[in-house]
């Protein structure tokens, strides 16, 4: 029996050696996405089995798992066809040599919500067939706030009068330490991350982050923290804990939180980011999209199944039921933008800028976050502390 | 017997038949994919395990293969694996072997001045030919000759038919007209057909129509450089990129050795180097730090259990080892909630009964105390799990005898007890060292390194230990993954913990030679 065992155990490990199976085979689809989307695209893949008789194959990979499996199977053939992922991948993912342009008509481009294609665009091509976009905004709870401020100094005004901090009680509240979050507050005056290029690329040695415009929203942020409205150490469960609770007056969010306000059963409305010194808070835009493997063995076949059976309004819709963004799709959009959540996320994405996808934001996410930190705990003031990051940014890139 | 000696024999000749012809397939798959390494290595794995089970002079291995086996797919190899990658610029941009590059910048098109779209139909015969008829835009029709040549048809001849008069051609020498379903189906097929046009090619766009489209690039190998054949611009190979004399870079990359390079970044940079000494010093204090309360709690509760006086012990041991039984990540998470400054019930309760408030995860010396008591939490179940297995080992006599002689409980501890305790848990503390210096789950967890130091001037933060260092370092500098440099601090980060731990079971052995001596 012993033997037996042995054998076993050894027949069982070189099998698992020699079962190295090519994903990507001719003639066949196969699309890794996440558990949200994966029932989807199920139902869409037999759409296209029945019609034309090729197999769909949908694989549930973890959503933050699909660009890392991509760039190490997709080399050994072993990708899929097609992932489905937001548009700041795209830089790294066509660095790295793994992304497949996408060509689509004219008639069906102008289908599209211009910024989300604009966001798929990299180097003067289509890597993407968007179909979501989605931004941050201001999540309020209609109980304590009725009228959302449109300024900032209204909403700092508002805040101070709920804030009770012995009682538990918040105003208003960023996820700290941020840089995604906190990004409305710098660009509104004139903060950027990556400048442009005359030809229109990204220039990464072009650091807008601490510029008068940064420094002056980081100033406002140091003022939330000063004048006791902004805790430092609140996270993104603490916020999202506390206005689930009832005990968070108004926050700055993204339509990921919204599934969880209503299961708590929270009074809610969702608006645009209000203005500072007059001036429009911009978010960054994230646009999720299709995008098909460099390495895929059926390519033509994938952008069919992408233009004929994903790029309708019945697919879209069906993605928009699955998870609530605004759709890229406007067809879709049109459809669904009485909804009050859309309607709040569509207008804060309207002033927003799509989120750089250069592979050189890799830097620029940790030393941001940093200096955010420093600036909230009043370790640094916030000149000093933005100068830092971009100094660090700066050589990172240029690869010290 | 004999009986019983033939089923074995038989049994074992069947299995090792199976293994080798599952292997003989494999590595023939493996030698036609190019992966000659991999088959040779299979081979030998292969060659090793008959020899080991059909001799028996190595009978005693045969229990011993399944664990060897094991050893080298998840030790020595990802070991080689790391020391291989440390010397190459592996990384975001550098994914793709050069061989996979070339071929992708060999397959790119550009859309020539003067190309031309041509709507097509396919046809196939009984056997599974495909052949294709194309209508440039003026309603010129093509035929394709073979593979590669198209020419121009008429198509009143008589041997291409419309049988239904609609205009289109149905069928023609035994071909017959494919529908939409049907060119799907045979996609594969005619997405790789290339036709020439002069010096350009016709190729498949979409389901309806060809393009002409001339090649991008050429490879040359002899000189290892790339030429647009677009403009004439010529790409040299450096450094893992195709870089043309004015500076243009050319994405993808590729994989390439640079010898020293990681390392010499490693030395060089200040970004790495200034802090290198900070970070050292707090993960040497951390690992430290980690064992010692562990250990101190561990024991002291097993000391503590081990009272044959104290009631309830099984309950208390259960109820003791649940931290151990909770997955880390999640107390970590839960801890990190704890600590929180303003609504962390550590503060809380502190608040309400002290009226002080810690800026925990806000202040750099807190978050460390903050660490180090989060990682007691999750640690002393462990050391006293092993303190009280290593307490059972020792002979109640001898306690019996140094009582009668005089003395005192904690004189017994410290010269009988604990001694005897350390000869066998030396070793496990030693382990328990080099697994927290690179304990990057904890940090990562609860802290992520924060708090940032002030002008610091590098990612470090103030609770960064080595490998969360390198984490940052790897995958948050710079642009994207830096596989190699990772290797390459991986690497002195084993050497050191390979040091440390060479010297503390040196130590030990010390301590077994004292004990022989009692």
């Amino acid at each position: 029996m012993k033997k037996f065992c042995v054998f076993f155990l050894v027949l069982v490990m070189l099998l698992g050696l020699v079962s190295i199976a090519s994903a990507s085979v001719p003639g066949k689809i196969l699309i890794w996405c996440d558990e949200t989307r994966a029932p989807v695209l199920e139902e869409v893949g037999k759409e296209f089995t029945a019609k034309y008789n090729v197999p769909v194959e949908v694989q549930e990979v973890g959503f933050g798992d699909i660009r890392s499996k991509l760039t190490t199977a997709g080399p050994a053939g072993e990708g899929a066809d097609l992932i489905i992922g937001p548009h700041d991948w795209i830089g790294e993912l066509i660095e790295n040599g793994l992304l497949e342009p996408i060509s689509l008509f004219t008639e069906l481009r102008s289908k599209f919500v211009p910024v989300s294609l604009e966001a798929f665009t990299y180097g003067g091509k289509l890597y993407g067939l968007p179909y979501a976009t989605e931004a941050v905004a201001l999540f309020y709870n209609k109980d304590l706030v009725p009228e959302p401020p449109a300024t900032f100094e209204e909403l700092i005004t508002i805040a101070k009068g709920l804030t009770n901090r012995e009682k538990g009680e918040y105003g208003f509240l960023i996820q700290m330490p941020d840089p995604y979050h906190t990004f409305p507050l710098l660009s509104a005056t004139g903060g950027y991350i990556f400048g442009e290029n005359p030809d229109g690329t990204t220039n990464p040695l072009d650091v807008g982050l601490a510029n008068e415009g940064a420094i002056c929203g980081a100033n406002l942020l140091l003022r939330l923290v000063t004048e006791g409205i902004q805790m430092p150490g609140a996270d993104y469960q603490t916020v999202t804990g506390l206005f689930n609770e009832g005990k968070l007056a108004m926050m700055i969010s993204g339509p990921w939180v919204i599934a969880g306000i209503k299961e708590a059963g929270v009074n809610y409305g969702i608006t645009k980011i209000p203005s500072i010194d007059g001036q429009v808070a911009k978010p960054f835009v994230g646009v999720q999209g299709f995008m098909i493997s460099a390495f895929s063995e059926n390519k033509i076949l994938t952008r069919t199944f992408l233009t004929d059976f994903v790029a309708t309004k019945e697919t879209m819709l069906k993605l928009y039921e699955r998870a609530t963004r605004p759709p890229a799709f406007l067809p879709a959009l049109e459809e669904v933008s009485a909804n009050p959540d859309i309607k709040g996320i569509a207008i804060s994405a309207a002033d927003g800028i799509p989120m750089p996808k250069i592979p050189e934001m890799a830097s620029v996410w940790g030393s941001w976050a940093d200096a955010i930190e420093l600036i909230v705990n009043q370790k640094l003031g916030p000149e000093q502390a933005l100068k830092d990051a971009v100094e660090y940014i700066k050589s990172a890139i240029q690869g010290e | 017997m004999i009986k019983k000696f033939l089923f074995s024999i038989s049994l074992k000749i069947i299995f090792l038949g199976i293994l080798d012809a599952l292997a003989i397939w494999s590595i023939i798959t493996f030698i036609f994919d190019g992966y000659y390494w991999v088959g040779g290595i299979l081979g030998l794995g292969v060659i090793i395990i008959n020899y080991i089970f059909l001799t028996e002079r190595s009978y005693p291995l045969r229990y011993m293969v399944p664990g060897l086996i094991f050893l080298v797919i998840m030790v020595i190899y990802p070991i080689f694996y790391t020391i291989f990658v440390s010397f190459t610029n592996y990384g975001t941009g550098h994914i793709l072997s050069k061989k996979q590059a070339i071929e992708q910048f060999e397959t790119q098109v550009y859309l020539p001045k003067d190309s031309v779209s041509y709507t097509f139909q396919a046809f196939k015969n009984d056997s599974g030919e495909i052949k294709i008829i194309m209508f440039s835009p003026e309603e010129e029709a093509y035929l394709c000759e073979n593979k590669e040549i198209i020419v121009k048809v008429d198509l009143s001849d008589t041997r291409f038919l419309d049988q239904d008069k609609d205009g289109i051609i149905d069928q023609f020498n035994g071909y017959k007209k494919l529908d939409k379903i049907q060119i799907i189906q045979k996609l594969n097929e005619l997405q790789n057909l290339r036709f020439k046009k002069d010096e350009y090619i016709i190729k498949l766009v979409s389901l309806t129509e060809f393009k002409v489209y001339g090649k991008k690039y050429q490879f040359d190998p002899s000189l290892d450089r790339l030429l647009d054949l677009e403009n004439g611009k010529i790409y040299h190979n450096i450094e893992g990129y195709f870089i043309s004399e004015d500076g243009e870079r050319l994405t993808p990359g590729f994989r390439v050795n640079i010898g020293f390079k990681n390392f010499i970044r490693l030395i060089k940079s200040p970004q790495i180097s200034v802090p290198f000494l900070r970070v050292f010093g707090w993960t040497f204090l951390w690992a430290f730090l980690s064992v010692v309360t562990t250990f101190t709690l561990g024991l002291a509760l097993a000391m503590l259990l081990n009272d044959p006086y104290l009631k309830l012990r099984k309950i208390y041991r259960t109820l003791l080892i649940i931290p151990y039984s909770i997955p880390a990540f999640i107390s970590c998470l839960i801890w990190r909630g704890f600590f929180n400054t303003e609504v962390g019930i550590v503060n809380r309760i502190l608040n309400d009964f002290f009226q002080v408030i810690i800026p925990w995860l806000q202040d750099p010396i807190w978050a460390k105390v903050a660490l180090v008591i989060v990682n007691l939490w999750l640690g002393f179940p462990y050391m006293m799990i092993i303190s009280l297995g290593a307490l059972q080992s020792i002979p109640p006599e001898l306690g019996e005898v140094a009582a009668i002689d005089g003395a005192s409980s904690w004189q017994q501890f410290k010269k009988i007890t604990f001694p005897l305790l350390l000869i066998s848990l030396a070793p496990l503390l030693i382990g328990s060292f080099a697994f927290n210096f690179n304990n990057f789950n904890v940090i990562y967890l609860v802290t992520q390194g924060r708090p940032a130091i002030p002008g610091a001037g590098t990612p470090a933060g103030a609770t960064d230990i080595l490998i969360s260092y390198t984490y940052r370092l790897a995958f948050e500098g710079a642009r994207g993954n830096q596989w190699g440099l990772a290797s390459a601090v991986s690497l002195i980060i084993f050497i050191i913990i390979a040091v440390i731990s060479a010297i503390g079971f040196r130590q030990t052995k010390a301590l077994e030679e004292i004990s022989k001596s009692v």
